[in-house]
Order: structure tokens, then sequence, then C-alpha cells
């Protein structure tokens, strides 16, 4: 017979359930953007309108909703990328750190130097994997310790294993999941504050999904990350805090509204809107 | 719209309610048992906890499959949470039925007072009436009845303590110490079969609010009063 030496704590503390999942208290955030009475209009349509929320410092907020509910237009707005659409209005304030950056005098490319973006579809530069990464640097005039910029921005997008032997091939050269991870590191190489993530993995495989959900995990502690997705569950498995856009629609006009704004867990088991519980339950949209 | 999906939540329900009046059956036929001292009927009832078990597989596959599949969220994964416990609630109601079955085949050839018998119709009606309630709460999504039970709980509470007290006055017989050590078993089955009238009734209020919460607190008796 064999006996068992099993050992009882004396005392047990108390239990901590995914303690890293868990976003801070309410009371340590800090508030990186507050954005009041967001409205965008391109022409004679309102994309957005009378969107107010803040998003706070490491954090992974994510924007979910319908297709053409205005999530997009809505974090196109915190770096200014709508500027570049011909006809786009804004109304409202985007306050980044208190500052308005619609305000007289900001230069949106210190704008977007400080919220980087990456997009849906991996958009390489047809250089090496060393030139995409160190581009933005020496643009900015970053040019000292550039090797160890480099390195350190492709370890922090969780490529440099991949790829520290072939830093002169293509970065077209690789794979859909690791040219998405090079534009993350060529994002996080001029050391933003913020990442803007505009549905970064719809379009990779489910391995390449999970390896950018886990760097994200990974990245919040460093940036506050932003991100659109049309998939919920990885609004569910990435997010802290998860906005729900919708279209309202009256007889001319379609509008994307902000419509419920709170922690992750609750929109995924008790959301306080019908609307959200509708879309996010599938019996809407 | 997920029809498919809301399709199998609904035949998940339904298997449920099924099992919810199967264990119905189970609880009148233990107590018509113990009552009549019908040993037959005792058999059929332990027997009978086969079809009981039969849901609640079937119940636990469902939720296992849609969880895995379906990623069920909001009212619908509360919805299959609270299905979980309720489905595990009613098997445990069923086998108390069987607990009741066999001891009542086991009752010594005593003439107790008919007190006792009394006392149990009383107790499996009142376990009956919660059942019946547990389970058109959660089908009617009904909070206020949910919470009707904790009341219905304390008068078979009430009456377990006066089975145990009518025990103690039994006499030292062998024959009615043994019959008293049985029917204190019985009567503990049916107190039991109460709380989890009353677990399921908590289930239902999470459904509904989305808030774990006890109705009562068996570590502190204090607040039942409050």
């Amino acid at each position: 017979m064999t006996t068992h030496n099993v050992t009882i704590p004396v005392e047990v503390g108390p239990v901590e359930i995914a303690q890293e999942r868990r976003a801070p208290a309410p009371a340590q955030r800090e508030v990186v953007f507050d954005i009041r009475d967001l409205a965008v209009n391109y022409g004679p349509t309102t994309a957005i309108s009378g969107v107010t929320l803040e998003i706070y410092k490491n954090y992974i907020t994510a924007m979910i909703g319908p297709s053409g509910c205005g999530k997009s237009t809505f974090i196109r707005c915190l770096n200014r990328m709508n500027d570049l659409v011909p006809g786009a209005t804004i109304d409202g304030q985007v306050l980044y750190q208190g500052q308005d950056i619609y305000g007289d005098g900001v230069d949106p490319v210190e704008v977007r130097r400080r919220i980087g973006m990456v997009f849906q579809r991996a958009n390489p530069f047809p250089k090496s994997i060393y030139d995409n990464v160190a581009w933005g640097p020496r643009v900015l005039g970053m040019k000292k310790d550039l090797d160890e910029r480099v390195e350190k921005a492709l370890t922090g997008a969780a490529l440099w294993n991949e790829v520290k032997d072939r830093l002169k091939k293509s970065g077209l050269s690789l794979s859909g999941g690791q040219q998405q991870r090079l534009c993350i590191a060529r994002a996080i190489a001029i050391e933003p504050d913020v990442l803007l993530l505009d549905e970064p993995a719809s379009a990779l495989d489910p391995i390449a999904t999970t390896a950018i959900e886990e760097l994200m995990h990974e990245l919040k502690k460093e940036y506050t990350l932003v991100i659109v997705t049309h998939n919920m569950q990885q609004a569910a498995r990435v997010a802290d805090l998860t906005a729900f856009f919708s279209l309202e629609v009256t007889e001319s006009k379609r509008t994307g509204v902000l419509v419920e704004y709170d922690s992750t867990d609750k929109i995924f088991t008790n959301p306080s809107e019908k609307r959200t519980e509708d879309y996010v339950t599938g019996r809407f949209g | 719209m997920r029809s498919t999906f809301q399709d199998e939540l609904n035949l998940l329900e339904t298997t449920l309610h099924e099992e919810g009046a199967l264990v119905l059956r189970a609880l009148r036929g233990a107590i018509n048992a113990l009552e009549q001292r019908d040993h037959e009927l005792a058999d059929e009832v332990i027997a009978f906890d086969d079809d009981v078990d039969e849901r609640y597989v079937k119940v636990v596959e469902g939720i296992q499959s849609l969880l895995a599949r379906q990623t069920p969220v909001a009212s619908d994964l509360r919805l299959v949470l609270a299905m979980l416990h309720i489905n595990l609630h009613l098997e445990r109601m069923a086998d108390y039925c069987v607990t009741i079955a066999k001891l009542s085949k086991l009752v010594p050839e005593v003439e107790p007072s008919p007190r006792f018998i009394e006392g149990f119709e009383e107790m499996g009606a009142r376990c009956e009436e919660m059942t019946r309630i547990a389970m058109d709460a959660f089908a009617d999504r009904d909070l206020a009845r949910a919470e009707v039970l904790v009341e219905l709980d304390e008068l078979v509470d009430r009456a377990n303590r006066r089975v145990v007290e009518r025990i103690l006055e039994l006499g030292g017989a062998a024959r009615m110490r043994e019959y008293g050590l049985r029917m204190v078993l019985v009567s503990r089955a049916l107190e039991r079969i109460g709380d989890h009238a009353v677990d399921i009734g908590e289930q239902v209020a999470y459904l509904l609010t989305g808030e774990f919460r006890e109705f009562t607190d068996a570590s502190h008796p204090a607040s039942r009063e409050a």
C-alpha cells in the first residue's frame, strides 16, 4: 500500500482568478483619450455622431459593431487619419493627454508619431525587414543605436527570433502573420504611446491570429491599445474594455452611434443595453 | 439570427423540463411507497432513476457541445450555465427519491403513530410544490416566484425538525430505534430536496439578473431572520 504525504497549507490566501486579465480598478485609470461628442461627416453623409468616451492608459479597448457602424471611422479620428479623406469633417473634441489634437497649430505628423496605426492588411514596404523597421526612426532622426532599436521593436513584436538571421531579406518574403507583426514592429519602432489596430487579424489564419492576440497582451504593458474587430470573440479574448457601436437608422439617414461602453466581462455576460445583447448573442447584425 | 443555435438551446431547456417532470413523479412515488409500505412501487421508483439520468446526460452532453461550437454569450451564456446547474440539482433530487424508496423497503414491521406518516406527507407535498414552483419560475423567467422558495423551504425545515422530535420520543425498543434511524434519513432526504429547489430558484435569479447570490446563507443563519 502506498501512502501519500499531503501537506495541507495552514493559511489559505484569497483566491485570485485571472489577475492579469482583469483591468485595473477604475480609480487607478489614467485617461489617455477624452473624446467628447465626436461626429464625423463625409460630405453630406454622417458616419458617426455624438460619440463620447474615455480611453485609458495600458488598457486594450475594443470597438465592436456591425459593418458600417463607424468603428473604423472612430479610431481613424484618434490619429487624424480622416484628415486624408477628401470631404471629411470632424466635430466635437478629441483630447489626447488633455490636448485637442484637432486644435490650431497641432501637427498631424506629430500626432501620428505618438499614436501609431496597424491596418487590416499587412502593408510592409517593398524593402528589407530591417529597413521596414528602421524607416520610421530614420525619418524622425532617431538614428542613434539604430540596430538596437530595430532589434527591440522586432522583439517587442514577437518576431525577432524568426527573422534575426535574415534581416536583409524582403519584408514581402514573410508569411501573412509575420508581415502583420512586422507592421507592428514598424509602428512601435518610433516608441508611440498608443497603438491603433484596425482589424489586425482579420486576414490571418488562427495560429497567426493567436500570435497577434498574445502579442497584444504583451504590448499593453507598455502601450495603450485600441482595436477595431469584426470578431466578437477576439474582443472578448483580448480587450479590457469594449465599446459597442451600432447604426441608428431613420427615414433618410444611417448614423453610427456608441450604444454601450463597459468592461468586456460585462458586455459579454450581462450587457445593460438590449441592442448590445441582441448583437453579441447574434440575434441581430 | 442564429436559429440553429436557438433551436439547440430550446431543445436543452425542453429536456430539462422533462427531467423536472420525472423528478416530480419519482418524488410522489417515493412518498407513496413509504406511506403505503409498497415495496413494488419502491422498486419502480429506484428503476425510474435511469430515466432521469438519461435526461441528465443528454443535457450535459448538449451543453458541452454548445460551449464547444457556439460560444454562447450574455443571456445565452447565463442560460447555459443556469441549465448546467439546474440539471445537476434535478439529478440530485431524483437520487434522494431513490434513497427514500430504498429506506422504505428497510422499514421494520412496527406500527408507529400515524403522525409520522402525516409528517412525511406534509414534507413530500411541500417538496413537490417547491419543485413545481422552481421549474415554473425557470420556464416563465419569474424572479418573484423563485424568491418565494425561501419561505417555502423554511416550512420544510420546520417539518423536518418536528419529525426528528417525534423520533426522539419513540423510545428505546430496538425495532423502534431502527425505525427511527431510517426515518431520520428519510426526513433528511426530503429536507435536502427542498434545498435543491431553492438552489434552482437561485439559478433563475442568476439567469435574470446576472448576479450570483445565495437566497439564504446557511453559515450566517441570522441573515435569514433579518
